[in-house]
């Protein structure tokens, strides 16, 4: 990192979430709605930070990030869904009853056990994460060739995912879920728990990302990022290097997608289709790349711009995001963090600034 | 229902040679003839009496066709339709179609019908109906249009038109509209009635629409067939469903090989002849998807040439390049609104033909824009510029849809709708074909561009090394905004394709980009033959993946063979001889 960071930021950050905003709904000034949707913030943000591992730090534009935060999302809906059948005394969840099919598939039968669903739920996406990123980054495949290839594999689960005869949910998705571990989801004491943990885990996800990229481990992805011919030169494998931070980042999107669901209570494709995939890049590249509180902010900041923007004014979301795309890249190469920084320098004398948490 | 002696007599005489049935090739023949041959071998005496009662019959059609047109009283005109229909003589069926249809007409006190949709100007071809059933020419031999002011309407009372109820069915057969004749053709199908087939072969004897004459032989076969009353006639009856072969053909002979076969000989009979049938049926299906897939292709090189052109030159990701062969779409649906609303030039293919070089070019001034502000920052900067581009596509997205709404479509020139019958089963659409030879002129022109031209030097010069051309004097700005304008405009012209062969919605270049990445991707960057052939081997693969599996395992079976094609050749079918550094 650049600058030392100010602890004083961090207290704040968690002052505000950990403390703040409980607190503002336990005494009635916000709803619980505010606190869940600001645990799902928390998810893009874990998902978010995977990226900023991957492109900000090793210069690999992946896009099918929304791919593996979805298998995290899908893997939970299944247990949950299981669960509630289970519950109601059938077999089958209610689509597989309608899409007429009379056994459960094979690879819905581990989803039973709790357990067995978060170790599948990290073991799927790693080991795609581990498949596609060891024939890609084999044969040399990078910079845009690996964004186009990677989206194109995003479009290609997403179809997949879309029809029925996968037993997926099809386009609808897994919905209607009603406990986890026995709590009932509907609770709002159980959304104020999946917030905490969402925001521990986010907190969890960040120090271990900070520990990462300070770490040799983190200088070398960097030396890649900066000249990979070089660091190949100087007989480091960069294959390995490549390929253990595409599945970190794989992972770090499954847990914000494992998270997310409970949280959502649906998820469909359409958090995994091209517009998405680039969305999630889209919050690192706002927030400022190679940048984990950069990334952390992204997410938070344009998710909680969307949810305003499209009650506000919903035909013209889109066009604030594109613009937001445009200037962003053309202007403010660093972000978000980047902005704060350069606006830091110039005004170098007055340092009683909360940057984090306005706009 | 009033049944005449002399139709009760013919009728008998039919079901008396049920026996005798020739092979269908020849039923086409007249009919009578053979009913006299039939009955010969029993009573001569009987035969001279039945053509006598034909004749009768024709004689009293004809006086009841004058006492319909031109009725002493209403009461007359009444019972001669009633006699009519009960009749069914199948040569007043056209006039009889014509009364039930309301459309009965005089001129110069000839029954005529018109028909069931006027031409451009208001007019109406005209078709006599009795005795004989003919499109009116005039006296160049031209069809004789008049409006409908020339003709004398003759109004036919309701209750008169109601005692057609019964045979309105049939009628059907002999309307002017072939569609509605393939309709009641096929509602004829299971019939075994003898009458009623006999009216079938006069309305066959003639049919003059390929579609129609095929679906009603395909009844008349089959009901001769459940009626065959030997394995050889049967057999010739099955020959003949196999070499008319309707798209209903092979259910319909496997149908009687299980139920109603005279034999098992001629049940697997019948049921090899449905195997060929789909067999057959499945090499010209082939065919066809070869063709989709080579219509595919081309859409894909019309996309993937800018694309890879400007990549090449510029080092840009220009993800809002679909949203150009969205423009594109738009444009043409622009240039139609234009012709049609604004300078009233009605039901033209001229829109069409002016709104290829519109597109190309509005597609292309929008492209210069886009270069002005924004991707010249971004030169040789790939990813920022995919992020930034996909930006830009978001907005002109949303801007379209705001505009224009959620779906509008462009008519189909007249020219380019249907398309070549090559063999019953095998149609070439004609918009796909003009794709595919638009696509063909594109690339002579993107070729002639890129290596018989000054620019195209100047673009390829680029395109190897961006700075050692500038210091030979070559502008470089200026040859990356002009190869942008092409890029674009081709994508427009495109767009301004594919309003033949789908909707015009806001997002429709985003079903195309990521397919027309790969193809830039496989074919290497910049490289012309490369991305014709990863085109059309991309178009090709889905359309055969597509009759293997479902489309969307056909898709993500590309996307395995595209990566595991990388391991061999990471810079694509063609790459650049030579070593070069990367960083």
């Amino acid at each position: 990192m650049r600058t030392k960071t100010n602890p004083l930021y961090y207290i704040l950050f968690i002052a505000f979430f950990a403390i703040l905003l409980p607190a503002g709904y336990l005494s009635g000034f916000l709803s619980v709605n505010t606190i869940s949707v600001w645990g799902r913030y928390f998810c893009f943000a874990i998902a978010a930070l995977g990226i900023d591992l991957i492109w900000g730090y090793t210069g690999i534009l992946s896009m099918c990030q929304a791919f593996f935060f979805c298998l995290g999302s899908y893997g939970i809906a299944m247990h949950l869904l299981l669960k509630k059948t289970v519950a109601a005394g059938a077999v089958l969840p209610d689509f597989m009853a309608w899409n007429k099919i009379e056994t459960l598939p094979f690879f819905w039968q581990p989803f039973h056990s709790f357990g067995w669903s978060l170790v599948l739920c990290l073991l799927i996406p790693a080991l795609f994460a581990f498949v596609v990123g060891f024939v890609l980054f084999r044969s040399r495949i990078k910079g845009v060739y690996m964004a186009i290839i990677t989206q194109a594999l995003t479009l290609a689960m997403w179809l997949i995912f879309l029809r029925n005869e996968t037993n997926l949910g099809g386009t609808n998705g897994l919905t209607d879920f009603n406990t986890i571990l026995g709590y009932n989801l509907s609770s709002s004491s159980v959304k104020l728990g999946l917030y905490m943990i969402s925001f521990a885990v986010l907190c969890a996800a960040y120090f271990a990302c900070y520990y990462i990229t300070h770490s040799k481990f983190g200088k070398v992805l960097q030396a890649i990022r900066d000249s990979e011919s070089r660091i190949s030169y100087a007989a480091y494998k960069v294959v390995d290097y490549k390929l253990a931070v595409f599945v970190v980042a794989a992972l770090l999107a499954a847990v914000g997608g494992m998270l997310y669901l409970p949280q959502t209570g649906i998820i469909t494709p359409g958090r995994m289709d091209v517009k998405a995939s680039v969305e999630m890049v889209m919050w690192v590249a706002l927030g400022g790349r190679g940048n984990l509180k950069g990334a952390v902010l992204g997410a938070l900041l344009v998710n909680f711009l969307y949810s305003i923007c499209t009650s506000l004014f919903p035909d013209s979301w889109l066009f604030i995001l594109g613009f937001l795309f445009v200037i962003t890249v053309l202007y403010f190469d660093k972000g978000f963090m980047g902005l704060v920084e350069s606006i830091r320098q110039r005004l170098a004398n007055t340092r009683f600034k909360t940057p984090q948490t306005t706009l | 229902m009033k049944i005449s002696l002399s139709f009760q007599q013919v009728g008998s005489g039919t079901n008396g040679k049920q026996t005798g049935i020739p092979p269908a090739r020849e039923l086409l023949q007249n009919r009578y003839t053979h009913a006299a041959k039939a009955m010969a071998g029993l009573l001569l005496l009987c035969t001279l009496l039945l053509l006598q009662q034909v004749a009768a019959a024709q004689d009293s059609a004809t006086i009841y066709t004058t006492q319909v047109l031109s009725p002493s009283h209403d009461s007359v005109r009444t019972q001669a339709i009633g006699r009519l229909a009960a009749l069914r003589i199948p040569a007043t069926f056209p006039l009889l179609m014509a009364i039930n249809d309301k459309k009965l007409y005089l001129l110069d006190h000839k029954a005529v019908t018109i028909d069931a949709k006027p031409t451009g100007e208001g007019t109406y071809r005209l078709y006599t109906l009795y005795p004989d059933n003919k499109l009116l020419t005039n006296s160049s031999g031209q069809p004789l249009l008049l409006p409908l002011s020339a003709l004398q309407t003759v109004d036919i009372p309701r209750g008169d038109r109601l005692q057609l109820a019964d045979i309105a069915p049939l009628l059907n057969l002999f309307s002017n509209d072939a569609q509605k004749r393939i309709l009641a053709y096929s509602q004829l199908k299971n019939t075994g009635d003898t009458a009623t087939l006999r009216i079938l072969q006069a309305a066959l004897a003639k049919e003059s629409n390929a579609d129609a004459l095929r679906t009603g032989k395909d009844v008349l076969y089959a009901a001769r067939l459940y009626s065959a009353g030997n394995a050889t006639n049967a057999k010739a009856y099955i020959d003949s469903i196999g070499d008319n072969w309707s798209d209903n053909a092979p259910v319909l002979l496997r149908n009687y090989a299980k139920n109603n076969a005279f034999d098992k000989e001629v049940a697997s009979y019948a049921a090899a002849k449905a195997v060929s049938l789909e067999k057959r049926y499945d090499q010209l299906q082939r065919v066809q998807n070869f063709f989709s897939g080579l219509s595919l292709g081309s859409i894909l090189i019309l996309i993937a040439l800018g694309l890879s052109i400007v990549y090449g030159l510029a080092g840009i990701i220009n993800m809002a390049h679909g949203e150009f062969l969205m423009i594109g779409a738009y444009t043409t649906y622009c240039t139609q609104l234009l012709f049609t609303n604004v300078l009233g030039i009605p039901q033209t293919d001229l829109f069409f033909l002016a709104a290829l070089p519109i597109s190309f070019v509005v597609a292309g001034a929008m492209g210069l824009v886009l270069e002005r502000l924004v991707i010249r920052h971004l030169y040789a900067k790939p990813l920022e510029s995919l992020l930034a581009t996909w930006g830009v596509s978001l907005i002109l997205i949303q801007t379209a849809r705001l505009l224009f709404g959620d779906l509008t479509a462009v008519k189909t020139p007249q020219l380019l709708s249907g398309g070549w019958q090559v063999s019953p089963h095998l149609t070439l659409p004609y918009n796909r074909i003009f794709i595919i030879v638009l696509t063909l002129l594109m690339v002579l022109f993107t070729y002639l561009m890129l290596y018989r031209s000054r620019l195209g030097l100047q673009i390829r010069a680029v395109t190897q090394n961006r700075q050692m051309s500038a210091c030979l004097g070559i502008e470089t700005r200026r040859v990356a905004a002009i190869t942008f304008f092409i890029g674009s405009g081709l994508a427009g012209l495109a767009g301004c394709a594919i309003t033949l062969i789908g909707n015009v919605v806001p997002d429709m270049g985003q079903t195309y980009i990521v397919d027309s990445f790969l193809v830039v991707v496989t074919g290497g960057v910049g490289k012309l033959a490369g991305t014709i052939f990863s085109g059309l081997g991309i178009g090709f693969f889905t359309k055969i993946s597509e009759s293997f599996f479902q489309a969307v395992y056909g898709k993500v079976f590309i996307l395995v063979f595209i990566m595991l094609f990388m391991q061999y050749k990471p810079k694509g079918l063609f790459p650049d001889k030579g070593r070069i550094a990367e960083d």
